[in-house]
């Protein structure tokens, strides 16, 4: 019960560090930046803290759910928004995924013919959504409103989509079993090695290269769509599948991290309070974690998902004057 | 009973290079960038971006520096300031997945379907880190 309240608490405060920072940044504009320059670090700080303790349980990167708040809630340009979160999201791959690959729980080799693939469409994604915003005068509305549209696909797909722990995979297709995409790892819970097959290779990698493209176009992580597919699709067991994904994650966004940073998209100045915020805030929210429902958890992420999307919704018809 | 999980050698080499490459990345990025936050001098006046920073990049860039911008020369050649230095562990961050590659194309031995992979995912990132340069109107503004 007290873990109930504990998340519903960290709930209430992410909706009102947002309102806060809306406010802020209202104010900050009224008065032509009044607001002292150390303060938005650490506005984004404490922002980012909050997210990275609620991130670890849900299932979802920080990314996915700093984009759209600091969408909805901050001065930023969406440019400098999604140049953070894609930096921030590959900062957090990057840190987990060597541990994930020595304990045999994320597999270089069911990586790598997806990401040949995706990583076309991530950096495709990345020139695209640069190019809108910055070759159209409302583009950066269009931009918001699209990534509105995708938290909703997101939220279906969250509340829709069942994990299986353990899939199973009774016959390999052709591929798959061409390139010996199988592995095991020790599972502590059972105190066993756990052996797996991958499957249904070819489908798999048109869905990455469409995950791919959103990915690099909103500077989204693309955890809360590798995974259902590794997992439900390939036939990938779901810690096989969350870990695989890390990495892809590390590789897609690095590649389409390149167009950020030769545009000027990313300011240190948002990227290392956000990226210090989220990584404090995730290691407590792991812990956290640990006594937490998941299920509750998942549904406050979603319905956090889910603001954001109507508000983003919003903002962008509010600049292109529709309401 | 861990040490029966066999794991492919490519595996473990690019675990070991992505690892030590985030390490360097991440602490030169995070020096930097808080030497940046204390008030260290810095190639973006940080009051003048806080003014800005609704803008698209590209307006940001001609109203705080008067420039615009194509490519790593905005930040590589003023390593003098905090904040271009940080830029610089962002960089390493995100060569990190490229090293990496590189790593586990050395281990891959005989497996020439992993080869070709590798090579490839190689090229897509050496095009997306060059991109910017060899063809910097494609796909911007």
């Amino acid at each position: 019960m007290r873990v109930k309240w504990l998340w519903l608490f960290l709930g209430f405060l992410v909706l009102v560090f947002g309102l806060g920072g809306e406010a802020l940044a209202s104010e900050a504009a009224a008065k032509g930046g009044g607001l002292p320059w150390w303060a938005w670090p650490l506005i984004l700080f404490g922002f980012t803290f909050i997210i990275g303790l609620i991130a670890p349980m849900s299932g979802v990167g920080g990314g996915v759910l700093f984009v759209p708040l600091s969408t909805a809630f901050f001065p930023f340009s969406v440019d400098f928004i999604r140049g953070a979160g894609l930096i921030m999201a590959l900062t957090s791959a990057l840190s987990s995924s060597p541990q994930l690959i020595r304990k045999g729980l994320a597999n270089i080799k069911v990586m790598a013919p997806v990401v040949c693939v995706s990583m076309v469409t991530s950096i495709i994604g990345g020139i695209v959504g640069l190019w809108i915003t910055n070759a159209f005068p409302s583009g950066k509305y269009y931009i918001t409103i699209a990534l509105g549209l995708v938290l909703f696909v997101i939220f279906v797909v969250m509340l829709t989509s069942k994990r299986v722990e353990f899939p199973e995979v009774k016959e390999q297709d052709g591929l798959s079993s061409a390139l010996g995409l199988t592995g095991s790892w020790f599972e502590p819970t059972l105190n066993k090695v756990v052996e797996y097959k991958i499957t249904r290779l070819p489908v798999g990698i048109i869905f990455f290269a469409l995950v791919g493209f959103i990915a690099g176009m909103f500077g989204l992580g693309a955890g809360w769509a590798n995974v259902p597919v590794l997992n439900l699709l390939m036939g990938a067991p779901i810690k096989v599948a969350t870990s695989t994904s890390m990495v892809i994650i590390g590789v897609n966004d690095a590649a389409a991290a390149w167009i950020y940073i030769a545009k000027g998209a990313v300011l240190p100045m948002i990227v290392v309070p956000s990226v210090i915020g989220i990584s404090i805030g995730a290691r407590i929210g792991a812990k956290l974690a640990v006594k937490a429902k998941p299920v509750f958890v998942k549904y406050l992420v979603m319905a956090i998902m889910l603001l954001a999307a109507v508000l983003n919704i919003i903002k962008g018809l509010k600049g292109l004057h529709v309401i | 009973m861990e040490k029966q999980v066999y794991i492919d050698p490519l595996n473990i080499s690019f675990a070991r290079a992505m690892e030590i490459t985030t390490y360097i990345g991440l602490a030169v990025m995070v020096i930097f960038g808080l030497l940046y936050l204390v008030g260290l001098s810095g190639f973006v006046d940080m009051k003048q971006a806080i003014a800005n920073w609704n803008l698209p990049v590209s307006e940001f860039w001609k109203e705080v520096k008067g420039i615009e911008i194509h490519g790593y020369a905005w930040f590589l050649s003023n390593l003098k300031g905090m904040d271009c230095l940080s830029m610089l562990g962002i960089c390493i961050l995100a060569l990190a997945p490229l090293l990496a590659l590189v790593a586990a194309l050395a281990r891959a031995g005989g497996q020439k379907a992993y080869i070709i992979f590798f090579l490839i995912m190689i090229a897509e990132f050496v095009f997306a880190i060059m991109k910017p340069i060899i063809l910097p109107g494609v796909g911007g503004h």
